[in-house]
């Protein structure tokens, strides 16, 4: 990352802001990490910080790691927590204190703070990976719900977040998370409790949802003007490597050579150029801005370099366009080469007229040949692609390559990937996964950046599509479709059982109260259940009549059912709508509409006004008017108001 | 932090490879002018703690040339660094010389009889003596002493300067300027204009220390520097370095000022210690400048717009000679056009380049 390994930047952060003791665990790469840092400074006897290894190839994830710091008790004090991918200049001290001074006031109720960047959503910086929205409480900086985004357009957010006594409940989108926490103690205890806790997502989630049991509590700080960000795929890497060119990250920019190694002086000129020592540019070269060359780097005539970063002892040919292109060492590119943000790994070499498109990698030591243009989104490496294994799954890298090779016959290099001297295999993830291609290409680079127009359109197409019965756009929700199948159990269980309705209607109460049903919504499934009741029985035969022979003992048996649950207007109403909704979408049976609506007035299920509001609706849907044009309808409907007058003018005798 | 707990630091472990560690902590610190030179000072003075008495000065000014450069290289902005690494050095070769039995009238450079019939002997600086070590530490701790007077120095001659119902105008915060003001303000009565130095608006806290004194102050906004300059009577400014030809690095947005003076014929006055003197000509290299994060420009909550634009935050301003009228240091008030001079007092040529 601008020539600097990433651990260096994540150590300097930690010394910098006066951290004394540092453990770094490694599971992969173990001995190249512990041989990089104990040659470096940090490892030196006047180091601040000491650092400490601790390797083991067991640790798959962020959860064993802090399961085995717990059994090995490491720490016994608050710590910091980082991922080794963290660039930042942020000064703890203040979030630690105030971390500290919440710890003592409310005994250990506070488990950990983690640290945040606001930055608005748009920012290049913000990893779509990583996206959250947090709910948090602005007097005490409690997080109250925590939410990955994941390209979702709508969030739910849970009503206890806003009912609770906390006055000021603030729903933020604009942060970005540093993957900085300072943690207690209880955090590793309650990693090795929780065993499936494996991301820090899991723990923050699982600690909100319990928090009432537990009493445990996160914390956030937000820092505003210092940076902070953590790298988890190649777009990161790209916006995190030009704010450092661009001074962001001040003060850990390359000039400064924090890492103290004599490779690594540069002089920083106009335009955030800054050069290595030893660097010479052909006759005609433009660096135009932010651009970082390392030592000895040899840059041939007439070329053009922007906001690219170029390692040590490269070298590059005449008439080279450089555009957002991350080269490593010792890369050899050759003449009226194009890349566009691409990273070209170590000792790779690209040959004369290739042109590069946007998200290419070339890996270590690959040779790409001349006059061929790579796609977008292609990625070149010497790791030959396993055709037979169906397992080979994208952490094919992590197991050891000698076991592949020797398995995959040594097949040539393949002339249209690679061009005609190339070396290497075009790299393809996973194919099970059933996204599109284009989202697995980008899956190295990361989810891309939608355009906000895009956003725009799918709301307003949502909104258009939503009918203005609210009845057809009630979500089926899981909880609903499991109460009512639980419901129909209940009456399939009375009715061969002959229990009373009494009974049913104390097991159709508790269900309701399991499943948090609210009473429209329990309406509406107990009455489309119960007139689907002899759907069941007759199978095939939809006959109108038959259908209604089978159903008037249904009803009458459930008379007091229904009679317990339709007490008010609405309720009646509700009733209604569903009857409506379940005849609707069965269009056969439309002809005993009206039988069934006679026999739910003559049992004085429904009253005649509720029925006859129901049929002067006026804002139905069509299909609704439809039904209502129903003959049969119409002429109980008429009877019903003949009926109505007589009753009202006898009344009134 | 402390300049003295960084010579503390220092003197602990007299390995060169300690250095480093206090460069890493003048980049962290970005502490003043002053205590870094008592911090540079302090570190070869302890070093001497160590330093075997069979030793000969020509190493020690070896390793301490290593070291400047060292610390110069971790913070080019830096300079008083490097100034004070090259008093040290004078003042050895001041004693070595002293020592050696050369007068000191006779070790004039300038003198061109004194080129022509030296005829090209360079002091070897290979004969040992045992008393240069105490006079050297002698010598060490009178510069001590003379770095912690200087701003006293300075602000003893304001009476001279500044006269009842004067305006005064000056740019951001200058601990050498408050005390000179504040100085003055015991006797006088006059007013001051601060210009609020944007985009870290240091003017802010000059301004409030200044009316802690019942100085009359006003702050104002850079942009308003050429229209109020014409109601000015005095510019007095504090700089972070002199260059050899009698040039500043100052604070970004002294140019301006500096430009609006001459054009109303305004004088400006330079208040700034000797340490600050630097014998390097501004050239190509630029290396005196110093971008820092654009955060205080353009704030990184700004969002998208941030990908496809390029901010910079200069902190220092070049300011050309011709636009200073006076410099008040410690030793007394000079023209740009003496600097040349006080430079070679101060410096030896040999030293120039570390």
């Amino acid at each position: 990352m601008a020539n600097v390994a990433m651990i260096d930047y994540t150590l300097e952060f930690l010394t910098a802001t006066g951290v004394e003791e540092t453990f770094v665990f490694c599971c992969w790469k173990s001995a190249e990490i512990k041989e990089h840092l104990q040659k470096s400074k940090w490892c030196r006897h006047t180091s601040p910080n000491t650092v400490r290894f601790v390797t083991s190839d067991l640790y798959r994830s962020l959860g064993d790691v802090l399961r085995d710091v717990d059994a090995k008790s490491l720490v016994r004090s608050d710590f910091i927590l980082v991922t080794g991918d963290v660039v930042s200049n942020f000064n703890i001290s203040k979030a630690l204190e105030e971390h500290k001074l919440r710890r003592k006031m409310e005994k250990n109720v506070s488990v950990m703070t983690m640290v945040f960047k606001e930055s608005s959503p748009g920012h290049h910086a913000r990893c779509k990976e990583d996206d959250i929205v947090i709910a948090m409480d602005s007097a005490t900086n409690r997080v109250l719900h925590y939410q990955r985004t994941q390209g979702l357009k709508r969030f739910r957010f849970p009503m206890s977040l806003f009912q609770n006594s906390i006055e000021n409940v603030e729903v933020r989108h604009d942060l970005l998370d540093c993957h900085i926490s300072i943690c207690s103690p209880q955090v590793a205890e309650l990693f090795t409790d929780n065993f499936d806790y494996q991301t820090r997502d899991d723990f923050v989630r699982g600690l909100l949802v319990n928090e009432e049991v537990l009493g445990n509590q996160i914390h956030m700080h937000v820092t505003t003007e210092e940076y902070g960000a953590h790298i988890c795929n190649l777009l990161m890497y790209e916006a995190v490597c030009s704010d450092i060119i661009r001074r962001w990250v001040y003060p850990l920019t390359p000039e400064m050579n924090f890492t103290d190694d004599k490779n690594q002086s540069y002089t920083h000129s106009k335009h955030n150029i800054y050069r290595g020592v030893d660097v010479s540019l052909g006759h005609g070269s433009v660096l135009e801005e932010n651009v970082l060359i390392g030592q000895g780097t040899v840059i041939g005539s007439n070329c053009s370099i922007t906001n690219s970063i170029i390692g040590q002892n490269c070298s590059i040919g005449d008439k080279v366009i450089l555009d957002g292109a991350f080269l490593w060492d010792k890369v050899h590119i050759a003449d009226n080469v194009e890349i566009c943000h691409s990273v070209i790994c170590d000792e790779a070499e690209v040959k004369e007229k290739v042109k590069l498109k946007p998200h290419c990698v070339l890996s270590s030591q690959v040779v790409v040949g001349p006059g061929i243009t790579l796609s977008e989104g292609t990625v070149i490496s010497l790791h030959p692609p396993d055709e037979e294994e169906e397992d080979d799954d994208q952490f094919s890298d992590d197991s050891g390559v000698n076991k592949e090779e020797s398995k995959v016959k040594l097949k040539g290099y393949n002339k249209k990937d690679v061009g005609s001297e190339g070396r290497g295999y075009l790299w393809k993830a996973d194919d099970k996964n059933e996204e599109d291609e284009e989202e697995q290409r980008q899956s190295l680079w990361g989810p891309a950046m939608h355009s906000e127009e895009e956003s725009e359109s799918d709301s307003d197409l949502s909104m258009g599509s939503e009918e203005p019965d609210s009845r057809a756009a009630s979500p089926q929700l899981d909880d609903i479709k499991v109460f009512q199948n639980e419901v129909l159990g209940t009456l399939q269980r009375g009715e061969e059982e002959n229990i009373s309705c009494d009974n049913l209607v104390l097991e159709i109460n508790s269900l309701k109260y399991a499943y948090n049903i609210g009473l429209k919504e329990m309406m509406q499934v107990l009455s489309k259940v119960i007139l689907e009741f002899p759907l069941q029985q007759l199978d095939a035969n939809l006959d109108s009549q038959n259908y209604f022979s089978a159903l008037l003992p249904l009803l009458k048996n459930w008379t007091p059912l229904f009679k317990n649950y339709i007490k008010r207007a609405s309720d009646h109403l509700n009733a209604l709508f569903a009857i409506e909704e379940f005849f609707l979408e069965h269009d056969s049976l439309c002809t005993s509409i009206a039988k069934v609506l006679m026999t739910f007035y003559q049992l004085e299920i429904l009253e005649e006004d509720v029925i006859l509001n129901w049929f002067s609706l006026r804002d139905t849907s069509d299909k609704g008017k439809q039904l209502r044009k129903n003959q049969r309808l119409q002429k109980f409907i008429q009877w019903l108001e003949e009926a109505e007058e007589e009753s009202s003018d006898g009344d009134q005798d | 932090m402390p300049a003295y707990g960084l010579s503390l630091l220092l003197s602990t472990d007299p390995a060169p490879s300690l250095l480093p560690c206090s460069a890493d902590a003048v980049i962290r610190d970005r502490s003043k002018g002053g205590s870094c030179g008592r911090a540079v000072v302090g570190a070869p003075g302890d070093r001497r703690g160590s330093w075997e008495p069979s030793c000969l000065s020509g190493e020690l000014m070896d390793l301490i040339r290593t070291e400047g450069q060292r610390m110069t290289a971790a913070q080019p902005s830096e300079t008083t660094v490097g100034n004070m690494v090259r008093r040290v050095l004078k003042v050895i070769r001041e004693e070595y010389g002293r020592l050696h039995g050369r007068s000191e009238e006779s070790d004039q450079q300038e003198s061109l009889h004194k080129l022509l019939t030296s005829g090209g002997l360079s002091e070897d600086f290979s004969t040992p003596y045992p008393p240069l070590r105490a006079n050297v530490i002698e010598a060490i701790n009178e510069l001590l002493i003379e770095l912690e007077g200087t701003t006293d120095n300075i602000a003893m001659q304001a009476l001279e300067h500044i006269h009842s119902n004067e305006v005064i105008m000056t740019i951001g915060y200058s601990r050498t300027v408050e005390a000179f003001l504040k100085e003055a303000a015991r006797k006088r009565k006059f007013q001051v204009i601060v210009a609020e130095c944007a985009p870290f608006c240091q003017g802010h806290e000059m301004a409030v220390r200044l009316s802690k004194e019942n100085i009359e102050t006003t702050v104002m906004s850079d942009a308003a520097i050429f229209a109020v300059m014409s109601r000015v009577n005095k510019v007095i400014i504090g700089t972070k370095t002199i260059l050899a030809n009698g040039a500043l690095i100052a604070v970004s947005g002294t140019h301006t000022l500096a430009l609006a003076a001459k054009h109303h014929s305004t004088p400006l006055i330079v208040c700034a210690p000797m340490f600050k003197l630097s014998p390097q000509f501004p050239n190509e290299e630029d290396s005196f400048h110093k971008f820092v994060s654009p955060q205080e420009v353009l704030p990184f909550t700004e969002g998208e717009i941030l990908a496809k634009i390029n901010v910079h935050c200069p902190v220092f301003d070049y300011v050309p000679p011709e636009l200073i009228t006076l410099f008040i240091s410690n030793i007394g008030g000079n023209a740009p056009s003496y600097i040349y001079r006080l430079m070679s007092e101060l410096y030896h040529p040999d030293d120039y380049e570390l």
